[in-house]
């Protein structure tokens, strides 16, 4: 992750926000177009709150409110809520209910628009997604007064550009996205980015409903760098996405539920985050991640509060706790991530001295050369990209 | 004395109005006020004319349609063929057993319909109990597969909603006069003949119902197709739900959504009309 903000990216980067900035004006107007729909709008509120649950948990064990969690599936160990819970008197109620960005924006939207709850503390999103939440206005300052770990954060992230000093967020952990596979199914080692398309293991692999993660992935096995993507560069990738697609070689786009499929041997080849596949293997011990030739993408989920929230002081509370590099080394060791909690590695060799070594955790310097990171893409781009990403997988 | 009979008569005409009253009003707000909001999103295209999003969605969506009412077509016909000859039993030689019966066609609902489909899944995987039996039936391809197959979507939608069309059927045919049955016979028919003759030409409404029942939510369902299909068994339930969530281009997803409605509004008459069914109960 730390080097996720490589310089000339950086600048990228910058240059691009600023140009979304001065859209702002295009994207207020477009907003209050949308709130005119009020049944889009209640469909999704009603999509996005989790009716009674805010009822039925506010009072805590403390006697403070319930910390509401939502959070991506296997991003977590089994300890750290109830340790949290018994730590501060905080009763957290943890969910696992972010399958995808554009989702649960989705879902999220329209109440954050018209400045009502959403029923969460505390969100995690991918950088491109925390930077458009910032961008709207939607999430609270962090306070840095409730936040003494902030010193632990790890110096090559506390300056990105989509959140210029962390005010907003902070990284929960960081991934790579390449290829997950059952050696026993492909009967061989898979190297490459293009495995994927080998006819051999038709019907049996998996892509992303992630845009950037799946595109991003093809561009590197056609020799593009996703750092910057064009149109025509996004039109390719996807013109070969969709001729897999009907052809049968695709059998699903998916969310995290890929794992489900790839643990079951429904199927051979998957693109992958590197975590999962380190979680599953437990139960599977022959499931492999590899960092292809072409190289991986890169990204990492960031912590907000919602501007709506009512339980800043338990929300800071949490992000202060998991910065303590003890408290991070046990979420690595339960989701095998990259953390962004300085001194996280030394902890962990206490408690899993194998897992310290794994590349997945401590990408080594040979790696973190091949990862990639998706450019930053202004709205009309992302709009565009969108559309023929979601024609390319049949949706 | 006129006038106070004229206040009687004019509450006796008021009456009906005041009977249909929560049905309209229920009728306002859960349908005819989404249907105009969702007029206003189809409409409201940021940028081109107003048609714009209605020119997408008849241009680039031809083949999601195409399949959704392929799909819905054949999942109404498997249903029928299923639903039918039970219903029949239950209400002709259910006896004692009818209500129990009938009791175990509506259990699945105890359940959500997200789960029961999810558990296909778990049934249908390529190393499930299903898929390894057919293989050593060599009925399935070694490397075949049940779950992701077009095969896989319509047993799912088939499924889901046969019990819309068990019901209905087991209405009809519990109303007919058992003694209809009994004269035909009287009159040399042959019990095949009387079913012909009389039992099936009175289920009639009884299976139109059903086949609405079945046919309007199964062409609109996103459920089915995308946890039990590939990405080519995606139905038009899908586009919308995409569009809405993750593209968020409402126009196209309202003006899909209108296009799906008065596609099935017309092919509704027009089955209306084959079936001849005006006294529908």
């Amino acid at each position: 992750m730390s080097n996720r903000e490589s310089d000339g990216k950086d600048h990228e980067l910058h240059r691009f926000l600023r140009e979304a900035i001065s859209r702002r004006g295009f994207l207020a107007r477009t907003a209050l177009g949308a709130g005119g729909m009020a049944l889009g709008g209640s469909f999704l509120a009603s999509c996005g709150g989790k009716e009674g649950a805010s009822k039925a948990g506010e009072a805590g064990a403390g006697g403070g409110k319930t910390l509401r969690v939502s959070n991506w599936p296997l991003y977590i160990d089994k300890q750290t809520v109830p340790d949290f819970e018994k730590a501060t008197g905080i009763k957290v109620e943890y969910t696992e209910d972010i399958n995808d960005n554009n989702e649960f924006f989705a879902k999220i939207d329209e109440p954050l628009k018209r400045n009502q709850s959403i029923d969460r503390d505390i969100i995690v999103l991918t950088d491109w997604m925390a930077g458009r939440l910032i961008r709207l206005g939607y999430v609270a300052p962090l306070d840095d007064s409730k936040f003494p770990n902030k010193a632990n954060l790890v110096d090559t992230v506390k300056d990105v550009s989509f959140d210029a000093g962390r005010k907003y967020s902070v990284p929960w952990l960081s991934g790579m996205t390449a290829i997950g596979y059952n050696p026993k199914k492909t009967k061989r080692e898979l190297t490459s980015v293009n495995d994927i398309f080998d006819p051999k293991f038709k019907g049996q692999v998996t892509m992303l409903t992630e845009m950037r993660d799946t595109v991003g992935l093809v561009m590197l096995g056609m020799g593009k760098d996703p750092a910057a993507v064009t149109l025509a560069d996004a039109k390719a990738a996807c013109a070969k996405i969709k001729k897999a697609r009907e052809s049968g070689q695709i059998r699903k786009f998916t969310g995290n539920d890929y794992a489900e499929d790839l643990a079951a041997g429904n199927i051979a080849v998957a693109f992958a985050w590197s975590g999962d596949i380190q979680g599953l293997s437990a139960d599977n011990p022959d499931l492999k991640w590899i960092a292809p030739n072409e190289g991986a993408m890169l990204y990492s989920d960031n912590m907000m509060i919602p501007k709506t929230s009512d339980r800043q002081t338990e929300a800071m509370a949490w992000i202060n706790y998991v910065y303590d590099p003890k408290h991070s080394a046990q979420i690595v060791a339960g989701a095998p991530y990259v953390s962004a909690a300085k001194g996280t590695s030394e902890e962990l060799a206490k408690i899993a001295p194998d897992l310290a070594k794994s590349p997945l955790v401590n990408p080594p310097d040979a790696w973190r050369a091949k990862l990639h990171v998706f450019r930053a893409l202004s709205d009309e781009e992302e709009t565009e990209f969108n559309r023929i990403f979601q024609d390319a997988i049949g949706a | 004395m006129a006038g106070a009979g004229s206040a009687s008569e004019r509450q006796n005409r008021l009456a009906p109005y005041l009977l249909v009253a929560p049905g309209i009003l229920w009728l306002l707000v859960f349908f005819v006020l989404p249907i105009v909001t969702l007029a206003q999103t189809s409409v409201a295209v940021p940028d081109g004319p107003w048609y714009e999003a209605f020119r997408k969605a008849l241009s680039g969506y031809g083949t999601h349609f195409l399949r959704s009412f392929e799909y819905a077509i054949s999942a109404t016909l498997m249903a029928l063929v299923l639903g039918y000859p039970l219903a029949y039993v239950i209400a002709f030689r259910g006896g004692k057993l009818k209500n129990l019966l009938l009791g175990l066609v509506i259990l699945p609902f105890f359940t959500t319909f997200l789960v029961r489909t999810f558990a296909w899944k778990t049934i249908l995987n390529d190393s499930g109990p299903a898929a390894s039996v057919l293989r050593e039936l060599h009925l399935l391809s070694p490397d075949g597969r049940l779950l992701d197959t077009t095969m896989a979507v319509l047993g799912g939608l088939t499924y889901n909603f046969v019990p819309f069309m068990i019901l209905p059927i087991y209405v009809s045919l519990e109303k007919i006069d058992r003694r209809l049955v009994e004269a035909a016979e009287d009159l040399y028919c042959s019990p095949a003949r009387a079913f012909f003759k009389v039992v099936l030409p009175l289920s009639l409404p009884g299976v139109f119902a059903g086949s609405l029942l079945t046919f309007i939510p199964a062409a609109g369902d996103f459920i089915n197709a995308q946890l039990l299909g590939s990405p080519n068994q995606q139905m038009i339930g899908t586009v919308i739900q995409n569009q809405f969530l993750e593209v968020r281009d409402y126009p196209l997803a309202a003006s899909l959504s209108f296009v799906l409605m008065i596609v099935i509004t017309l092919g509704v008459l027009a089955y209306a009309r084959v079936l001849g069914t005006e006294d529908l109960a």
